[in-house]
């Protein structure tokens, strides 16, 4: 038996020298763990369908350079941070001294607020499960850590850019911690743009720790190019009576991997977890979602649909946990998928394990193709039959799109779902 | 304007249709009435063009040019409206949306420029208030969740604001109140015109006391057995249609609906 492929020695390297000291002893740390670390193989459950497209060559092991112009596609009024390759640009910056609320650099970081933070990186996430996010915690170079006092609220939505440059190939390693306290609020917009046309990897961790009562409402947009492999992974620790409500958009690539582990640890704790998909070509996206219901009371509820073109292949497979503990769990799953021509695969597991009695728990999972009477009756109509595949599609995503709650960001996802649905039909 | 030459259509290989003949002129209202099966929404999709129906034999043609080699949304743009028995509920595509696509694109093929925004607006409302239908439909999805009346009276929103040359109507008729059957016909009237037709499938001759047709066709067993003027309407609601001889099977799944 030939032995499993081990990551490369040359991942161990990181650059980024300027971290507090705390944190690059917890990075070093990290990385003396993933010496002979496995990689995920098509025998790795969570990795089956997927890994034969993640490509850790040493080429990848590259820092890419923390230099060259950034700028969001996004216009919209908000706050502002800026990160290029995986560290924050200050210049690009925008955002006031607030009241209660600490937006930093980790690079900026006090060595008793890197020793502070150092203790609670990794926290929010089951490091087993998502392997490639350990890659991350050895390898990141700066990131921003945001804290908010209690009561603390954040009066606009916070953007966060992260922007890569594939001039020649390479990873970034972008991280974000959100230190939430008890009753604070905030609405943070993660963006993942590329330029260049090297092939990069872009390896994200973003964790959230909710004290309780938090409100924490988190859109995240996959924008990147064809020649970017992301592998992403969110974790949410959630404490009593907090509120997490996600928005993921992603646009398909050659490799999307988004993990996103919610973990519900105080009574009435609740989380609504949106995702929209959408791939053509050859493209492949992977959302693998887990919501460990720990304590009693807590609702979950989770919708996501993909929408695969062409060749392209989309997966979902979504976990819910319901603990021993955690009687009067209400937890509602649902995947929805379209399928738009015969050559693209949609994957869709749910996965529930519950050890409570008394729970309500529902699932649901759809494949369908277009509705051939619903697009009769718009062409007869006078409508072109590829604008009117567009209103169909775009209509199978709009209900989640429309629940995105900053109106800017709602109406740029439109344009951008609609133009690529434009491209899908563009030969029907 | 429409000329019928012995039709023939079948749907997953069964005829339905066998052998239609029907001449409409501009400015004429033709009803069709005929048991339930008989194949009434059959001729009224396969004018509009509904692939699911295979035309095995026969011609049509609009004006001269044959339809049968439009596309749907050709069809459409040449002037033919289908106000379908069963509107098609569309949650995630506003009604407004739909509408206004629907409207840009005839313009655009009559190469008037686009309607915005406003300006559709203000012709929406309008012609919302016409079929009494309020303007906070036009925000609900297709016929989103719509009472059976609501989506007739949006068929005949979307008839006037396309302005067809010929409109089918499939019993729009059917499942409306008498306020919502007096709107509905209002609004079929204010369709009549000199260079426009109508073609009403219909089983109700009440109906036909407030639009009053041309001719009445009688369509059973996928052919026209008898053709006349309005009182053969008051005839059919007298005496059924058992004097016409229609076959058993014909009529073995009739019930009023
Ligand atoms: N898509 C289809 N698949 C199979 N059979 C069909 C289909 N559409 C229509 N038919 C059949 O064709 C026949 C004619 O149907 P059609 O809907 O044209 O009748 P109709 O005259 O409009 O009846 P009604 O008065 O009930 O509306 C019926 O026997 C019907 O079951
Ligand atoms: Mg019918």
């Amino acid at each position: 038996m030939k032995p499993a492929p081990t990551l490369s020695t040359a991942f161990l390297h990181p650059a980024g020298q300027a971290l507090p000291e705390p944190l690059l002893a917890l990075r070093k740390q990290r990385g003396s763990a993933l010496v002979d670390m496995p990689l995920p193989t098509r025998k790795t459950e969570n990795w089956k369908y997927s890994s034969k497209y993640l490509k850790l060559t040493d080429d990848m092991a590259i820092s890419l350079p923390a230099e060259g112009k950034t700028g969001s596609s996004l216009a919209v009024p908000g706050y502002k941070v800026a990160f290029l390759n995986g560290v924050m640009i200050p210049e690009a910056c925008e955002y006031p001294d607030l009241d209660g609320i600490s937006i930093k650099s980790f690079d900026d970081l006090s060595d008793e607020e890197a020793a502070d933070l150092a203790d609670r990186l990794d926290s929010t996430l089951d490091n087993k499960a998502v392997q490639m996010a350990r890659l991350n915690s050895a390898r990141f170079e700066d990131g921003l850590l945001i804290r908010l006092k209690p009561e603390a609220v954040l009066d606009q939505p916070l953007f966060i850019v992260h922007e890569v440059t594939a001039e020649a190939s390479g990873s970034a390693f972008p991280r974000i911690f959100v230190d939430a306290g008890r009753h604070s609020q905030i609405t943070l917009v993660e963006e993942y743009i590329s330029s260049g046309s090297a092939q990069v990897m872009v390896n994200t961790v973003t964790e959230f720790n909710m004290a309780d009562g938090a409100n924490i409402t988190s859109i995240r947009l996959n924008m990147e190019g064809e020649n970017v492999q992301h592998i992403g992974s969110t974790g949410v620790l959630q404490q009593r009576s907090s509120r997490f409500e996600s928005h993921a958009v992603g646009f398909g690539g050659p490799l999307r991997r988004h993990d996103l582990q919610v973990r519900l640890e105080g009574e009435g704790a609740e989380c609504k977890l949106n995702g929209v998909v959408v791939t053509q070509g050859k493209q492949h996206y992977d959302n693998h979602t887990t919501i460990e219901h720990v304590a009693a009371h807590c609702n979950s509820e989770e919708t996501y649909r993909n929408i695969a073109a062409d060749q392209s292949h989309a997966i979902f497979n979504g976990r819910i946990h319901i603990h021993q503990d955690a009687q009067k769990s209400n937890a509602d799953m649902n995947n929805n998928n379209l399928l738009l021509s015969n050559g693209a695969e949609i994957d869709t597991k749910p996965e529930l394990e519950i050890y409570a009695d008394d729970v309500k728990c529902a699932h649901g999972a759809t494949i369908g193709q277009l509705d051939e009477i619903s697009l009769f009756y718009l062409i007869s109509r006078g409508i072109g039959r590829r604008e009117a595949n567009v209103l169909l599609t775009m209509a199978f995503v709009n209900e989640l799109v429309e629940q995105i709650p900053v109106e800017a960001v709602r109406e740029t996802v439109q344009g951008r779902l609609s133009h690529f649905f434009e491209q899908t039909f563009q030969e029907a | 304007m429409l000329s019928i030459k012995n039709l023939h259509a079948s749907v997953e290989g069964k005829e339905i249709l066998k052998g239609i003949n029907l001449e409409i002129k501009a400015g004429e209202v033709h009803a069709i009435m005929g048991p339930n099966g008989s194949g009434k929404s059959t001729l009224s999709q396969v004018l509009a063009g509904n692939d699911a129906f295979e035309v095995t034999g026969g011609e049509v043609t609009l004006n001269g040019e044959n339809l049968l080699e439009l596309e749907t949304e050709e069809r459409a743009r040449e002037g033919i409206f289908l106000a379908f028995q069963y509107p098609v509920e569309i949650p995630g595509v506003s009604n407004l949306q739909f509408l206004r696509t629907a409207v840009n694109a005839m313009r655009q093929h009559k190469g008037q420029g686009e309607m915005n925004a406003a300006e559709f607006m203000k012709l929406a409302k309008e012609i919302s208030k016409q079929v009494d239908l309020d303007p906070a439909f036009l925000k609900r999805g297709v016929n989103e969740g719509f009472s059976g009346g609501e989506k007739k009276r949006n068929e005949i929103m979307q008839a006037l604001l396309l302005q067809p040359k010929l409109a089918i109507l499939d019993e729009t008729d059917s499942g409306l109140d008498i306020d919502a059957l007096k709107v509905v016909s209002d609004g079929v009237n204010a369709l009549r015109a000199e260079d426009r037709a109508i073609l009403m499938v219909t089983h109700y001759q009440r109906l036909l006391n407030h639009i009053v047709p041309d001719y009445v066709h009688v369509l059973a067993g996928g052919k026209i057995i008898k053709s006349g003027g309005r009182e053969l309407a008051l005839e059919l609601e007298e005496r059924g249609y058992g004097w016409l001889g229609i076959k058993d099977e014909d009529t073995a799944d009739s019930s009023a609906n």
